[in-house]
């Protein structure tokens, strides 16, 4: 007759592989390509771009500071950032943007562009219960 | 015999003769360079004067040039003591404004602070880029047939701005002006 902790061998195997299963679960990381891009013609807002994608392959660099956004839940980055829009580009003008600005005066009238950009970056995320943890990686 | 000495009679009368038309001649010609040679010498001590006067003035002048170049020199110590130079374990506070309208078709007051607010902070970029790093200018004007036909300038601006911090934001009549504040070390320049 077998003991009631008869699969005790059994248990021991197989919780380590259950664990590994469940971990990411729980705790899901990932790493995403950022671009951003603003254009400013004569004043007014004129076009605004933001790019995220999933990384194709590992990147490398060291992390940076980090940015916590509240998710309540979700999995998808482009919706966490869309929650959190103005705390993320907050932190993108932080992380510091290319700025290129051309102005032409033609017969005394004036026009002027001035463009923002942050140059593809590579992002780990890390996705929790309830906040989202962005990690710039250079 | 007798024409003999007739003959030299005659040759020593006529010796004479010739001798009082030299005698006659020279003298006018020293007359006259006597008045050459006065001349001569008033117009040389004329001359030594116009020199004294011109020498005076080029003095005259060299002691201005030497005033204004010390003059110069002050100004630009002055200037090179008032700039603000950007030195070892030393940090410069930059302050700057941007502006940024409104787009005339938003849908909400709230969209055009917003867009506005967009706007005013590439400015504000801009200004500091501008300020750090500089700006390029290129002019172009076209003239034919004595008028001017056409006249461009074009100026560019360049930069990476990093750690910019928003400290003041004003929304009024349309227009938004964002007061913005950078400190740049002499770190961040280093290679």
């Amino acid at each position: 007759m077998r003991s009631r902790d008869g699969n005790r061998h059994f248990t021991r195997r197989l919780c380590p592989i259950i664990l590994l299963l469940l971990f990411p679960l729980a705790l899901s990381a990932g790493e995403y390509l950022i671009s951003y891009k603003y254009i400013v013609k004569d004043a007014t807002l004129y076009n605004e771009a933001l790019f995220i994608s999933h990384s194709m392959k590992k990147c490398s660099g060291l992390p940076q500071s980090d940015l916590l956004l509240y998710s309540n839940g979700e999995s998808d980055l482009k919706k966490v950032i869309a929650q959190n829009s103005a705390e993320f580009l907050e932190y993108i003008h932080k992380l510091g943007l290319h700025v290129a600005y051309s102005d032409a005066t033609t017969n005394l009238q004036n026009s002027s562009t001035t463009t923002l950009t942050l140059r593809t970056t590579c992002f780990k995320v890390d996705f929790n219960d309830t906040f989202v943890t962005i990690v710039p990686l250079k | 015999m007798r024409y003999s000495v007739l003959f030299a009679m005659l040759l020593s009368v006529a010796s004479l003769f010739g001798a009082d038309k030299v005698l006659v001649v020279d003298t006018t010609v020293v007359e006259q360079t006597n008045a050459e040679v006065a001349a001569a010498k008033a117009e040389a001590t004329k001359a030594k004067e116009v020199a004294a006067q011109a020498r005076a003035e080029s003095q005259k002048t060299m002691d201005e040039l030497a005033q204004v170049k010390a003059q110069r020199e002050e100004e630009l110590a002055t200037m090179t003591a008032q700039e603000e130079i950007l030195r070892k374990n030393k940090s410069m506070h930059i302050s700057v404004v941007g502006q940024g309208v409104a787009p005339m078709n938003t849908s909400s007051p709230a969209q055009a602070y917003a867009l506005a607010k967009r706007a005013a902070i590439a400015d504000a970029y801009r200004a500091i880029a501008e300020k750090v790093k500089g700006v390029r200018v290129d002019g172009q004007d076209t003239i034919k047939n004595m008028m001017m036909q056409k006249s461009t300038l074009r100026t560019y601006v360049q930069a990476m701005v990093r750690n910019a911090d928003i400290i003041e934001t004003t929304f009024k009549e349309g227009l938004c002006e964002v007061e913005m504040e950078i400190v740049i070390s002499h770190a961040d320049f280093a290679q």
